[in-house]
């Protein structure tokens, strides 16, 4: 459903994807390891439309991406999660999780089942929705962000190295959710990015290894997990 | 101590007029992030229709009241025509460069207007009253008020009002809100950051073509009403804090009241009172009264 062809990036001059391919049926989820620098971030930006592409093409579930522009893109149904969050701090919890539903002109009753099946995934989000964005911590805010890019998405989510600096118990936590997120949506392709991939071992159902802006199919068993 | 109400009163209304000017100019720079200094021209443009538009409708004989929703429609009609078209044209190209070369831009832009309007209208004054005599005067306390003067205030503090209803609770205000945060997650939202750019720009040019069209009634136009205008703003804004609306409405009502103090006891230093105090409070605080190095709001 969300493939991608020869994809390539250059940023300032570097050559930083260099064909990256591969498809992503409905359902399933990936995760994207590889070190920093490998091209983990460029891809899920060059699929949200954030950097420009030097070659390639993108779609999603037929729909060609590279013809919409980046703000489109949410529309298509991509969630996005990038790595810092990015909170809006002036609004509410709750404001930031409608800020795309708003965006998006949604239908009140659209938005309301939207947001009240993220509260159901993640009830703690719900004592969290009138605190401002801004006072989030670094665990909070990543459910946040996880929640956020669930208002928007109806295809596919990303996640940017969802488990960067949390700690060990709630790096757990988080772990959890996206496997009851995985139950709940089989509406959804997965693409997550990492570093360390052990705590995706339960949820991930492949494993594509990025090297130096070239992805390759590998198994979280040949990863050493 | 007599002098206390018709100074507030005198001050007041001096500050609604640069309000108007400096609070679009920092509604603009805090999403567009650009120093525009052709938003005085705007002021001018905005005063120059009003009465243009005015001294047609009033010499073809229209009932006075209507001067008065003319000075609004003048405004609306420049920032539609404007607007969009300098925003798509000029501004959007400045956006993320240096500020060397924002200011350059626009204030290519400034001069080109500033000529134009000589073009279009010439060197003479224009003065287009109806809307201030219509209004009548007031007595407070023995001293008489142009009517028209307490409505500037009034309408100021409207402004102020329905300026943080539309960034609260309107589509478009909290998709200004989100862009001035963050314009890249915002766009992965949903949101065209395009349109909201060109939106804010619009509501900018509005606001500074409101501020001509209010003076207008009161003081005329000729040339060189930008340039006062955008100097100014721009001292306002900096006192206030760039991107700071409440920030600028405070600043406004310092310096409206500075200057005229300033004329009550010191006439000499009128001119330069609203950049004496920009200079004592950017010494104290040089990012403004409401402004923060790091943290920006709207």
């Amino acid at each position: 459903m969300l493939k991608l062809d020869d994809v390539r990036v250059s940023l300032a001059g570097h050559t930083v994807l260099r064909g990256v391919t591969f498809e992503l049926p409905q359902g399933k989820t990936a995760v994207l390891v590889g070190r920093n620098g490998s091209g983990k971030t460029t891809t899920l930006r060059a699929i949200m439309g954030l950097v420009p592409l030097t070659g390639g093409s993108m779609s999603l579930g037929g729909t060609d991406l590279l013809a919409a522009a980046d703000h489109q893109r949410a529309a298509l149904g991509i969630g996005y999660a990038p790595e810092d969050r990015r909170m809006i701090p002036a609004f509410s919890v709750e404001e930031n999780l409608l800020l795309p539903a708003v965006a998006l002109n949604l239908s009140k009753e659209v938005k309301g089942e939207r947001l009240s099946a993220v509260y159901d995934l993640m009830p703690e989000l719900a004592d969290l929705r009138k605190r401002p964005g801004g006072s989030l911590s670094g665990g909070q805010g990543k459910m946040v962000a996880l929640a956020r890019a669930l208002v928007v998405a109806t295809k596919a989510i990303l996640l940017d190295e969802p488990f960067q600096g949390l700690a060990p118990a709630l790096a757990l936590n988080y772990a959890r959710t996206l496997a009851k997120v995985r139950d709940a949506r089989g509406d959804l392709a997965l693409l997550i990015t990492e570093s360390s991939p052990q705590l995706l071992a339960g949820v991930a159902d492949r494993a594509l290894k990025i090297e130096r802006g070239e992805v390759s199919e590998t198994t979280l068993a040949a990863l050493g997990h | 101590m007599d002098f206390l109400l018709p100074m507030l009163v005198d001050g007041l209304a001096a500050s609604a007029l640069i309000f108007f000017i400096a609070v679009g100019l920092t509604l603009v720079f805090s999403v567009l992030r650009v120093l525009n200094v052709a938003h005085g021209s705007f002021y001018a443009v905005g005063a120059y229709v009003a009465v243009t538009i005015g001294g047609v409708v009033m010499s073809a004989g229209a009932p006075q009241w209507l001067s008065f929703p003319i000075l609004f429609l003048s405004a609306a009609l420049t920032a539609a025509l404007l607007g969009p078209v300098i925003e798509r044209t000029f501004i959007r190209f400045t956006y993320g460069k240096p500020e060397a070369v924002q200011i350059l831009v626009t204030f290519a832009l400034f001069l080109i207007f500033e000529d134009l309007q000589k073009l279009v209208f010439g060197v003479q004054a224009y003065y287009q009253d109806a809307a201030v005599n219509v209004l009548g005067i007031s007595d407070i306390g023995g001293i008489i008020y142009l009517n028209y003067q307490l409505l500037l205030i009034a309408l100021a503090a409207a402004v102020v009002v329905a300026l943080r209803v539309m960034l609260h609770h309107t589509r478009l205000g909290k998709m200004i809100v989100a862009v001035v945060a963050d314009p890249e997650v915002s766009a992965t939202l949903g949101i065209d950051t395009r349109r909201v750019y060109m939106a804010a720009f619009t509501i900018g040019v509005f606001l500074a073509a409101l501020g001509g069209a209010l003076a207008s009634p009161n003081s005329g136009v000729a040339p060189g009403l930008g340039a006062e205008a955008i100097v100014l703003g721009f001292a306002v804004a900096a006192i206030g804090g760039l991107g700071q609306i409440e920030g600028a409405a405070l600043a406004a009502v310092i310096v409206g009241i500075a200057r005229v103090l300033a004329i009550y006891y010191v006439p000499q230093l009128e001119p330069v009172a609203p950049y004496l105090v920009m200079l004592a409070v950017l010494l104290v605080r040089p990012y403004g009264l409401f402004g923060a190095a790091t943290q920006r709001k709207i």
